[in-house]
C-alpha cells in the first residue's frame, strides 16, 4: 500500500521506522479505476499524487477539445498540477487514470504539516522538485531541437515501459504530433529496420 | 467542483443508508454502495438508476475495497458494529473523511450505551486516529429525507468534527442532500448531539404511546 513510496523515499533520504510512521499517518491511500479522474481542469489541485501501481496521465485541453498530454505517471512517479497546487488558482490540467491504479495522495495541508514537522520530508521534496526540473528541461530541449523522427525514437528509448502500455494516439499527443504524423514516422522506421 | 468525489456508503440498504444514498445521487458524486444483503443492494441500485438517470453509482461487495477507493466513507450502521467495521477498514482510511451517523442507544431504547463525557463518535476517532471523523445526520430521521424542506425552510443537520476542511466538505454534501448544514463544534460536541437524539427518540416514543392510548380509548368510546 505504501511500499513503493517509502522505497522511493529511502533511495533519496534515510528514514527510521518512527519517521516513516509519522509521514505515513499523513498519506491517504486510494484506488482509482481506469478512465476516472483524480482532478478536472478548473478545480483547484489541493494534493500531490504518487502512483504506487498503475498509470496516470495529465493533459490540457485545446480549443478543439484535443488532449495535450503533459505527463505520464507510471509506478513510482509523482503527478500534480503544480501551478494550481502552489497558487490555489484553478487547475489547467486534468489528471486521469489510464489503468486501474493504486495511489498515495498527499493533501496540501498534510504536505505543509510534514514540511514543518519532518526535516527529512523537506529534503525528499527538494530532491523531487530538482529531479522534476531536470526532466522538464530535457523534455523542453528535445521538443525544440529534435526532428519528429528523433523525438519519437528518444521517447521509445527513454519510456519503452510506458509506450507498451498506452495507445499510439496518446504517444502522439505527448510528443505534440498529429496521430497521422506518428503513423508515418513509425512506418518509416519500420521500413528502415526491415 | 468538477472532479467527482467518491463516497462509500457502508450499510447502504438500511433506512438511513438508502435515504442518504438516494439524496446524494443529485450531486457530483460517485457512490459505492455496500450492503450486507446482495438482493437488497441490487434493488436499491435498480431504484436509484430508475429514478436518477445521471447517477454515478455502483455496488461494492467489499467494504475494505470500497473504503480504499473512496475519499469519504459514510457509516450508516448500528453503533454495535462500528468497532468491527473500523478494524476492517483501518488500513485504508488515513486522512479520509468518515461520517458517523450512529446513535449509541440501547436496544430497549431506554438508555444509552456510552458513558457520561464520552460519545460513540469520539470512540470511533480513537479507533481510526488518522481519519477525519465527522458526526452528521444523527438527529435526522430517514423519513426527513423525503421532505427536507417544510414551509420553505430546510431542516437543520448538525455536524461536529475536528478538521476544518473536512467540516466544509461535509457541509457541501449535506447541502446537496437537501438539508441545512450547521457546524456545532469539534468532535466533543458529538456527546451533546447523541444525547439530543436520545431525547428526540424518547419524545417520539412518548408521542406514539399517547397516540396508541388515544386510539384505544376512541375505539372503546365508539
Amino acid at each position: 500500500m505504501y511500499r513503493v513510496y517509502f522505497e522511493n523515499f529511502r533511495q533519496k533520504v534515510a528514514l527510521t521506522e518512527e519517521e516513516q510512521e509519522l509521514i505515513q499517518a499523513h498519506l491517504m491511500t486510494r484506488k482509482i479505476r481506469k478512465k476516472l479522474y483524480i482532478l478536472r481542469e478548473k478545480d483547484i489541485c489541493k494534493f500531490v499524487v504518487f502512483v504506487e501501481k498503475g498509470l496516470l496521465k495529465s493533459y490540457s485541453t485545446g480549443e478543439n477539445g484535443a488532449e495535450h498530454i503533459i505527463q505520464f505517471a507510471p509506478e513510482n512517479q509523482f503527478i500534480l498540477d503544480i501551478y494550481s497546487f502552489l497558487t490555489g488558482e484553478q487547475a489547467t490540467y486534468n489528471i486521469q487514470a489510464v489503468e486501474d491504479s493504486e495511489l498515495i495522495i498527499i493533501s496540501k495541508s498534510s504536505h505543509e504539516t510534514l514540511l514543518k514537522k519532518s526535516h527529512k520530508y523537506e529534503t525528499f521534496v527538494r530532491i523531487l522538485v530538482t529531479d522534476a526540473y531536470i526532466e522538464l528541461q530535457q523534455r523542453l530541449n528535445a521538443n525544440i531541437s529534435l526532428h519528429p523522427d528523433e523525438l519519437y525514437i528518444a521517447f521509445m528509448h527513454k519510456y519503452a515501459h510506458i509506450a507498451q502500455r498506452v495507445p499510439q494516439h496518446m504517444i502522439a499527443s505527448y510528443l505534440g504530433l498529429a496521430p497521422e504524423t506518428l503513423s508515418r514516422i513509425r512506418r518509416k522506421i519500420a521500413g528502415r529496420n526491415s | 467542483m468538477r472532479t467527482k468525489q467518491h463516497i462509500a456508503i457502508i450499510g447502504a440498504t438500511g433506512s438511513m443508508g438508502s435515504a442518504i444514498s438516494k439524496s446524494l445521487c443529485r450531486g457530483n458524486y460517485r457512490l459505492l454502495l455496500c450492503g450486507q444483503d446482495t438482493k437488497k443492494t441490487e434493488k436499491l441500485l435498480a431504484e436509484i438508476r430508475r429514478d436518477y438517470h445521471n447517477a454515478d453509482v455502483t455496488i461494492a461487495p467489499c467494504i475494505k475495497e470500497a473504503s480504499w477507493e473512496a475519499e469519504i466513507i459514510i457509516l450508516a450502521v448500528p453503533c454495535c458494529t462500528e468497532k468491527e467495521i473500523a478494524e476492517r477498514i483501518r488500513k485504508v482510511v488515513n486522512q479520509k473523511i468518515i461520517i458517523s451517523l450512529t446513535n449509541p442507544v440501547h436496544k430497549d431504547l431506554k438508555s444509552m450505551v456510552t458513558d457520561v463525557n464520552s460519545s460513540a463518535t469520539e470512540a470511533l476517532q480513537q479507533l481510526l486516529p488518522y481519519a477525519k471523523v465527522i458526526k452528521a445526520f444523527c438527529t435526522t430521521f430517514a423519513a426527513d429525507f423525503e421532505t427536507p424542506v417544510i414551509d420553505g425552510n430546510r431542516f437543520d443537520a448538525f455536524i461536529a468534527g475536528n478538521d476544518t476542511e473536512a467540516l466544509e466538505n461535509v457541509s457541501e454534501l449535506i447541502s446537496c442532500s437537501g438539508f441545512n448544514p450547521v457546524i456545532v463544534g469539534d468532535l466533543s460536541a458529538s456527546q451533546t448531539l447523541e444525547r439530543m437524539q436520545f431525547l428526540l427518540i424518547q419524545l417520539d416514543l412518548k408521542m406514539i404511546m399517547a397516540e396508541k392510548q388515544a386510539g384505544k380509548s376512541y375505539i372503546i368510546n365508539s
